[in-house]
This record gives structure tokens, sequence and C-alpha cells, in this order.
């Protein structure tokens, strides 16, 4: 029992930051799903969302403001206004002019940007860690009060919610909506949608927007749950979270959830039973083991050659 | 183009008459070496705010047997590779004494150079234990070793008779040494350690560290690492009910983890040098720090003020300037300073540096343990 | 026309003020045990604005300006040049390489030492950088995890020293060939991904490297590194105050000259010279080999070159091979020059400096790569003052080299045979 309990435990850990990344991946797999590129510098767009999320906060919490529903929703607009802007920014500057070029061009210029904006934030902020305060606190416990209890904070519950909302949200979009449609249409190929008519430009444009926006909701959301933030962690979390896009297959929307709930449930049980200094290596092995057998990930469509 | 010529030579032979003068003024250069930037750089300033206080003082005092001492400051950014750089410029430059480096991995690489380069270097703040390990000559430290910081812990938890007691640390070198430390003095003492193991320094998700540590049911955690990762370690292990009391170095010991932590960081425990700049024989040292504007509360300031004062008292002790006299005459004798009486012994560690269990409150204050 | 202008100009510069003014102007301070908000000093703020209106009137007058600068005369007075006859070119190549050659050889003696080691650092990194240029510049295949083998040539020295006490010259080809050996495992299983998810994967396996080399303590000492190795011996003499090892001799005492810590550093640069002119000269033959000539042909176009009958497994496998190779070699060097090494060097931002020298060259062109490895390492010792803005001056040279000048400092030139002319 107790063993069971401790399984679900670690379950619930990984599920929760699986569905983080997962977020995070939406981003990297809606960009290279139309113009086909990585957008390294997405993970930055994520810290600098959650830093924006952390100022709102501050300030609110500074003009003495604290109603929690408020807080909440003045921080996630902020954060979402800023990343898209960011993201919209960056897309114009460093990727726009070099679209089409060979494709070793834009990923440069994306890793340039990743580092440009790293250290941006770097500058204005200082390197150290600052606190995120915990606003939502509390939760579920079960299992007998003496021995191992299985808990569910309130925190993680929110996590899962909000990633199914916005991944509904995002799906009904695509699938649904006027823009979501041109988006397939771009993705499927760009020089034709432009022919018929497309504002390719505005598309992609759009895409950036949404996966930076996505990405501002999981900084503000990570930012809580674990409860510190520095110019560094959009990095690794952009790495994590790139990894599940390619592991579930890049270009496919749920195959980015997919790879994101794999990716985190993997890490947390290799911290869980084996040791957490082995928790990079597993997630990166894990990722090449995949590539190997399936060259495109989990979900992703087998890309065929053209000549 | 003549011109621009005549006038680059000149400038060129001025700034050559300008160096000499330098030169000519200033005896003793004394080369501080650490970082001015990048991730750590907030402990390079203590270094530099100590290191300068003292010269400073030294040289209101009419300077060392008459000659003054001059700064020599570098940036290593804790960054080995940098540190390597820097150090041959600091010899270059004629630089025989060296306070620094600040990261272990920075001063091991650097002091080679140094050792063999006849540089005397005292480290205020390196307490990695292979940095005097190598029987070198000129390699000396005021600051304790983590050999010495791991036992203190490890002796304080087996003196409150836990029953299992887990022991993390983040995969550097500081953190995993302590670590190592309090493990195995855990072990002769006879406390079963639960677990033992890394983290990823850098990382943010400890959920599942915890929920190991809840299944292990551990009553004492030790943590040997830097307070990012403990703050957050205390926190999300608030969120998840663990009522484990936590212990940490000198490294997690700083008003950042309160930030980061909260409330969680109430009933902390760290092992911390004493407070130098609480002794009564401080009173005007600190007085002075205050003056300037400056903070010396933090770990490494009165260590690398020392240092300098170390250089200072071997130079006038020994009768001259040759690093290795010093040496030796910093071996032989037993030297007054702010962090109590400072004696060598053979490696170049301090005799005894006192370490002190210290309870952090959620306000950002700490209170000695008995 | 004018209207939608303005309007794009207005949002531009909205844009502009919203992704700075927070992250810039609003500044999080820890006081105390509290995190509170700081508003900037006022010159950061008037810049900022500064920025949003530059913003705007550029955007606003940008057909003009765009317009204008295309009349400009070009800045570039050798823009338009014929490109120089491929005979000349080659003759004033090697009179160049020359000349830079000798001066190398003899620059040492008369400069600080300081300089000399720094020197023999961008030796190291010219030596990465080639080695990285094949794989990347040649082969058209993005390498982010070249760090990797650069690692294991510095490991495998410094395990070899340790266990077995073995020198700097047997360990070198020993360490390069371990790193190529690794190369090769890594290039079977990628073979068959393509350009970014190979990125990933190397990137993934740089990683994991240096994990591992982080975790396994009881081999390569973990964080805690390994120290004390030695310098490079030349004809059983050492170049140290003392001996180190039994059956050496002191240079200094062979030439009856005085010590020096001079000459220990000028043999490691001399030593970094030869290796780093060695490996230059040995890319350069083999872009002449046709091996060299079908990792170009691979990156210009895979299929067309599949169907010429190349074999995409083994071109992509020889340029990883000898990639890997040189990086061995390099880190071969670096561990001796520091003579202490730790997993805390062969991060991933060193494989994007990497990247980033080989980029700024111009990817596939040698003296590209070199001057680019020279400024990309001197640069920020000169300007030390600005070294916090190092790093994002670093990345934004990447963006802008790419918009404007993808073909590097130097772009490669091919070799190629011109025709004689008819009678």
């Amino acid at each position: 029992m107790q063993d069971l309990l401790y399984f679900l435990q670690q379950l619930i850990n990984g599920l929760t930051i699986g569905s983080a990344y997962a977020l995070i991946a939406i981003g990297y797999t809606m960009v290279y799903g139309i113009i086909g590129m990585i957008n390294f510098a997405h993970g930055e767009i994520y810290m600098i969302g959650a830093y924006t999320a952390l100022i709102t906060i501050t300030g609110l919490a500074a003009l003495g403001i604290a109603w929690l529903p408020l807080i909440l929703i003045v921080a996630l607009i902020c954060a979402v206004l800023v990343s898209s802007s960011m993201g919209w920014a960056v897309e114009r500057v460093a990727y726009r002019p070099v679209r089409g070029r060979h494709r070793l061009i834009p990923l440069i210029s994306a890793i340039g940007m990743s580092i440009f904006l790293q250290n941006y934030v770097h500058l204005a902020q200082g390197s150290r860690n600052i606190g995120f305060p915990a606003l939502i606190q509390g939760g579920f416990q079960f299992g007998s009060p003496d021995s191992f209890q299985t808990s569910i904070s309130y925190m993680q519950i929110t996590i899962f919610i909000t990633t199914l909302i916005c991944m509904t949200a995002l799906s009904l979009f695509i699938s649904r909506s006027r823009t979501g449609r041109a988006c397939r249409a771009v993705s499927q190929d760009l020089g034709m949608a432009n022919l018929l008519g497309i504002d390719t430009n505005r598309i992609i444009s759009a895409t950036f927007i949404i996966g930076a926006s996505l990405a501002a909701v999981a900084g503000l959301l990570l930012g809580m749950y674990y409860g510190s933030i520095d110019p560094l962690f959009g990095f690794i979390a952009g790495l994590k979270a790139f990894t599940a896009a390619v592991l579930g297959g890049i270009g496919s929307i749920p195959g980015a959830m997919l790879g994101g709930l794999i990716l985190g449930v993997s890490e947390s049980m290799t911290s869980g039973y084996l040791s957490g200094e082995y928790k990079d290596v597993v997630s990166f092995g894990l990722l090449i083991l995949i590539l190997l057998f399936k060259p495109t990930g989990l979900l992703g469509k087998p890309e065929v050659e053209k000549i | 183009m003549r011109t621009s010529v005549k006038k680059l030579a000149t400038a060129v032979s001025a700034s050559v008459a300008l160096m000499a003068a330098g030169q000519a003024t200033a005896e003793i250069k004394i080369g501080i070496a650490g970082p001015m930037t990048g991730p750590v750089a907030q402990y390079g300033d203590m270094q530099f705010s100590g290191a300068r206080m003292a010269i400073e003082q030294i040289n209101a005092n009419g300077g060392v047997d008459g000659e003054m001492l001059e700064a020599v400051e570098v940036d290593d950014v804790c960054d080995p590779k940098q540190a390597v750089t820097v150090a041959n410029r600091l010899v270059n430059e004629g630089v025989q004494y060296v306070v620094g480096h600040l990261c272990s991995s920075s001063t091991q690489p650097a002091s080679d150079i140094y050792e063999d380069e006849g540089v005397l270097m005292i480290t205020p703040a390196s307490t990695s234990p292979d940095i005097t390990e190598r029987g070198y000559e000129l390699v000396f430290r005021t600051i304790g070793l983590d050999s010495m910081q791991g036992p203190v812990a490890g002796r304080y938890i087996a003196s409150l008779n836990p029953e299992r007691v887990a022991v993390v640390h983040d995969k550097q070198q500081y953190g995993e040494g302590i670590a190592t430390a309090v493990r195995d003095t855990l072990n002769a003492s006879g406390v079963e350690v639960a677990m033992f193991e890394g983290i990823t320094a850098g990382d943010k998700d400890f959920s599942s560290l915890i929920t190991k540590l809840k299944q292990a049911d551990v009553d004492y955690v030790y943590y040997g690492g830097y307070h990012p990762e403990l703050g957050l370690i205390l926190r999300q292990a608030r969120q998840a009910d663990l009522d484990a009391i936590f212990m940490g170095p000198e490294g997690v010991g700083n008003k950042d983890i309160n930030t980061i932590a909260g409330e969680a960081a109430e009933g902390l425990l760290v092992t911390l040098p004493p407070s130098f700049d609480q002794k009564a024989e401080n009173q005007a040292l600190v007085q002075a720090f205050a003056d300037k504007g400056e903070d010396p509360s933090g770990p490494f300031v009165l260590t690398s003020y020392t240092a300098v004062q170390l250089i200072a008292d071997g130079i006038e002790q020994a009768a001259s300037t040759d690093p290795a006299d010093v040496a030796a005459t910093l071996r032989a004798n037993s030297f007054q300073t702010p962090i109590g009486t400072v004696q060598y012994d053979d490696k170049g560690d301090m005799q005894s540096f006192e370490f002190v269990v210290y309870e952090w409150h959620s306000d950002g204050s700490k209170t000695p343990v008995n | 026309m004018a209207a939608q202008n303005l309007k794009h100009a207005l949002f531009c510069a909205i844009v502009t003020l919203v992704i700075s003014y927070p992250i810039l102007g609003l500044n999080l301070v820890a006081e105390g045990t509290k995190v509170v908000l700081e508003g900037a000093d006022t010159a950061t703020v008037i810049s900022i604005l500064l920025a949003a209106v530059a913003v705007f009137l550029f955007q606003l007058f940008r057909d003009n300006i765009m317009g204008s600068m295309g009349k400009m005369p070009n800045l570039n007075p050798f823009a338009n040049r014929e490109p120089m006859e491929q005979s000349k070119r080659q003759r004033l190549d090697t009179i160049v390489l020359v000349l830079l050659v000798v001066g190398a050889l003899i620059w040492p003696f008369f400069v600080s030492r300081g300089s000399v080691d720094l020197a023999t650092l961008v030796l190291i990194y010219i030596m990465l950088a080639l080695g990285l240029n094949v794989v990347v510049g040649l082969a058209g295949l993005l390498d982010l995890g070249y760090v990797a083998f650069y690692a294991v040539g510095a490991y495998t020295f410094a395990l070899l020293y340790q266990y077995f006490n073995i020198s700097f010259w047997v360990a070198l080809p020993l360490g390069a060939c371990l790193a190529a050996l690794f190369g090769l495992m890594l290039g079977f299983p990628v073979l068959r991904l393509r350009g970014d998810y190979l990125a990933i994967v190397t990137l993934g396996f740089g990683e994991i490297i240096r994990i591992l080399l982080n975790n396994m303590t009881w081999l390569t000492g973990g964080p805690n590194g390994i120290g004390g190795i030695p310098d490079p011996t030349l004809f059983g003499m050492e170049f140290g105050r003392r001996v180190k090892e039994e059956g050496n001799t002191l240079f200094h005492e062979v030439f009856n000259i005085s010590y020096s810590g001079n000459h220990k550093i000028i043999v490691l640069y001399l030593i970094a010279l030869v290796l780093a002119l060695f490996t230059a000269v040995v890319i350069r033959r083999f872009t002449k080999m046709p091996v060299g000539r079908s990792w170009e042909a691979l990156r210009e176009d895979e299929i067309a070159a599949r169907s010429l009958g190349l074999s995409r497994t083994s071109v992509k496998l020889s340029a990883f091979t000898i990639g890997a190779f040189f990086a061995g070699f390099a880190g071969t060097v670096f561990a001796s020059k520091q003579g202490f090494i730790s997993p805390e060097s062969f991060v991933f931002l060193e494989s994007a400096i990497i990247l980033a020298i080989v980029v700024l060259g111009g990817m596939g062109s040698q003296i590209g790569v070199i001057l680019a490895a020279v400024a990309v390492i001197i640069l920020p010792e000169l300007a030390r003052e600005f070294s916090e803005y190092r790093m994002l001056l670093f990345g934004l040279a990447m963006v802008l080299m790419m918009i404007w000048r993808p073909q590097g400092l130097m772009p490669m030139r091919r070799m190629h045979i011109e025709l004689k002319k008819q009678e």
C-alpha cells in the first residue's frame, strides 16, 4: 500500500512538471510545424514571462492589493502581454530576415537570440535567484496520517487544469477558427498558402504570439510552483520542453502534450527510484533512444524527402 | 600621417613614464583575484571590500616598513580558465602576493602557477581540502576547510540522537565535499544515514526528492550546497508537509534564502564561522566599514582583511619581501587578527578554525545554538 | 499608405516599450528578506523612451531610409572588385600564411607572459573551431555537443596520467583517437536524423557526457576534477623549477641558463601552435580530397549527393570522427595548460562559443575561423570593463551576422580549376 502511494505521489509530481513542459513545448512545436525552424529563444520567452509575472505581483503587493484572483489575473495578463510582444519582436528582428535561407542560419540566429535575451534579463535584473511568493497554498492528503501520505497541492491542480484548458482552447482554435485553418494550411505548404491569399507573415507572427503566450502562462504557474526564478532557468526548461516536443514528434500538438508528460514522469521516476543526479541523463538518453527507432518522434509524421 | 606617428610616440613614452612613476611609489603589489562579474560576484564583492580596507588602513599607518601596498585587482569570474589567465597576468605584473581566489575550482589551477613562480597566495574563501593537500609551500588560507565544517555539523546532528538522517548535496565540489564529511562523521558516530544523494545544481523542481525524503521518514536532512537550491527545497518541503529539520553549511547562510524560502527558513540549522563582526575587539574595524558604507558581516570580508594583514605582518616580521621567507615566517609564528589568533600548520591551513552552529530565522537573523 | 505606416510605426514603438520597460525599468531587489520593486534611474527610463522614439521614427520613414541606403555609395571598396585570379590568390595566400606563421613563432619571445598564455588559449580555440568547422561548416551537420569530445580528450590525458603516469606526448594521440571513437559512436545512431533532430541529440549527448563526468566520482573525481596534470616535456626535459618526474632533466639546467617561468609558457604556446598548424594543414588537405568534397556535396544537397552514389553513412561518419579527433587534440592541450580540469569547463556555453567562432569566421573558411577565434577570445580581454556585456554582445553579433553576413567574415572560396584559354 505504501509503495503504491509512493508511486502515485511520484506520478503526480511527474505529471505536474510534464504538463508544464507541454505548455512550453507547444511554442517549439508550432513554430517548427510552420516554418521548420527551432526557436531556441523560446525558453527565454518563458523566463521573461515569469519575470514579468513576478514584477507585476510585487508591484501589486506594493500597491496594497491583496485579492488573490485579481493578482493572478493581472499578473497573467501582463506576463502574456510582455511575452507575446517579445515573441513577436524576436520573430520580426531575428527570424524573418533570415527565413528561407539554409536551415542552419535561422537556427544559429535563434541561439544568438537566446544568449542575448538571457543576458538582457541578467543585466537588468541581476543574476541572483529571486523568491516567487506562494500565492496558492494547501492541498489534499490521501493515506493514513501516521504513514506515508500522498498529497496533491492546489497548485498542482491549478497547473493541471490550466494546461488542460489551454490545450483544449488551442485545439479548438486550430481546428475551428479561420486563423487556425490558415495556420494548418501554412504548415502544410507555405508557398501554396501564400498563393491562395493567406497572409503568411501574419500567420507566422500569430504562431509566435500563441507560443509565447502559452510560455508566459507556464512561466507564471511554474514560478509559483517552484518558488524562485533566475535568468538561467528558462534555458534549462526550454531544453527540456524542446526535448519533449521532439520526443512527441515535432510539429504535432498532441505530440507535444504526450512528450511533455512522458518526459515529466520519466524524470520524476528516475529521481524517485534511482537518483536525482541521473535525471537529465535519463531524459536525454530516452530522447536518443526514441529517435533511434522513430526518427520523427512518437506522433510525428515521417518526413518525405522531396527533390 | 607624420604628425599622428609623432603623437603616438609621445603618448607611448608618456604612458611608459607614468607606469614607471607608478612603480616608484608603490613598492609592494598585492594581487586581489576573485569574481567581479558573473553568478557569484556577490561573494567577490565581500572579498574585494575586505582586502581594500586592509590595504587602505595599512597604508594610512605608514605601510609595511615604510613601503606602501598597492592593490592589483583582477576578475576571474570564478571560471578555472579565466583564473589561469589572470594568474599569469598577475605574475606578469610582478605581483608577489595574492589574496584569492574565491572559488576552489579557480584557486586550484591558479595556485599551481603561483607556487611555480614563487608567489605567495592566501585564499580567504576556498574551502576545498585538495588545495593544501599538495605540499605547496606558498599556499595559505584564512578560512576553514570543508573537512572541518562537515564534522562539526555531523557531530551536532549525532548529538541530537536522530533516528534517520538524509544527506543531500548539489554535486559540486563544495557541496559534495562537505556532505561526504558529514556522512562519514555520522557513520562514525553510529547514526544511520538513510539516504546520500546528489541533485542537479540550478534545478528548480525538488518534489521527487522531497517525496523520497518523506518515504524514508527522516528526521534530519543535511544539505551540502548553496542557498538557491536549499531555499527551494525548504519551501517545497513545507508545502508537502515534510517535517524534518534541515541543516546546511555557510553557503546557505545568507539572507537570500529568506526571500526564496520565506517562513520555511525558520529553524534551519547552519554551520557558520563565528560572526567576526560581532566580536568586541573588531568594533573599530566594523565602524570603519560602516563609514565607507560597506557591510562587514559577509563571511569573506574579514577573512580577506586578515589575508592582507597576514601578508603585511609576515613581511614585517621576516624583514624580507621574498615570499619564501614570508611563508616560513607565517608557518613559524602566530598572529593576532580580526578572525582570532592565526597559526598555520605545515600544509598552510589554520590550525584551528572554529565553526558554530546557528539557528536561522525567517526574518534573516540567526541565533547560536548551544 | 502613410496612415498605415504611421499605425505600424506606432505599434512597433509600443511593443518596444512593452518589452523593455518592465524588465529594464522595474528592478526586483532583495531588501532584507523581502523582494521589493525599485524603479530604475532616470537615465535608463529616458533611454528606453529614446529607443521607442527611434523605433517609431525608423519604422515611419523606413521606406525612405532603406531607399537612400541603397543609393549610398557602397561603403566597402572591395565589394565590387573582380575576384582575384586564382593562381595569384593562392600565391598571396601562401605568402600571408608563411608570414603569419613566422610571426607567430617569433612573437612570444618579445611579449609578456600573460599575452603568451592568452595566445595559447586562442590556439586551443582555433583547433576546436577548425575541427567543428569540418562538421558544421563543411558537412553541414549542426553539432551542439562538440564540447563533449573536447572533454573526452582532456579527461583521457588527465586519467591516463593519474592512473598510469602517461606523458603528454603519448596521451595526445590517445586522447584524440578516443575522442574520434566517441565521434564515431555518436555518429552511428544519429545518422538517420535530419538537421534539427541532430542538433538536439548532439546537445543531449554533450550534456550526458558532462553529467557522467560529474557523477562518476570514483573515476573522474566528480566535481572535484583532476589536478596535478603535468606540462608537456620536450625530449625528457621539464620546464618547471624542480623535476617532478623521475628520470627527467630540467630545461634550464641542460642549457645552463637561469630558470624562468616564461620558458614553460612559451613551450606550451609553441606546442599549441604546431598542433594548430597541423590541424589546419590536415583539414586543408582533406577539403581537397574526395572525402572533403563529398562533405560539401552532402551539405549542399543531400539527395543529389546520394543519387550520385555517395554513401551518406561514410561521409557523415568521417566528418564526425575527424571533427571529434581534433577536439580531442585541443582537449589534451587544454588539460596540460590548465593543470586542473573539472566538468564545469565543458558546459553547453562552451559549445555555443565554438559554434559562434565557426559562424563568425564564415562556415567552411579556415582563415576566417582563425580570425574569428582571435577576435572572440581576445576582444573581451581587451575590453574588460565591458565584460558584463560580453555575452550580450556575443548573442547580438550572432544574430546580426546571420542577418547581414551569413557567409561570415571571410567566406569560403572553393578551389576550382580554370580552363586554359583557347588559342
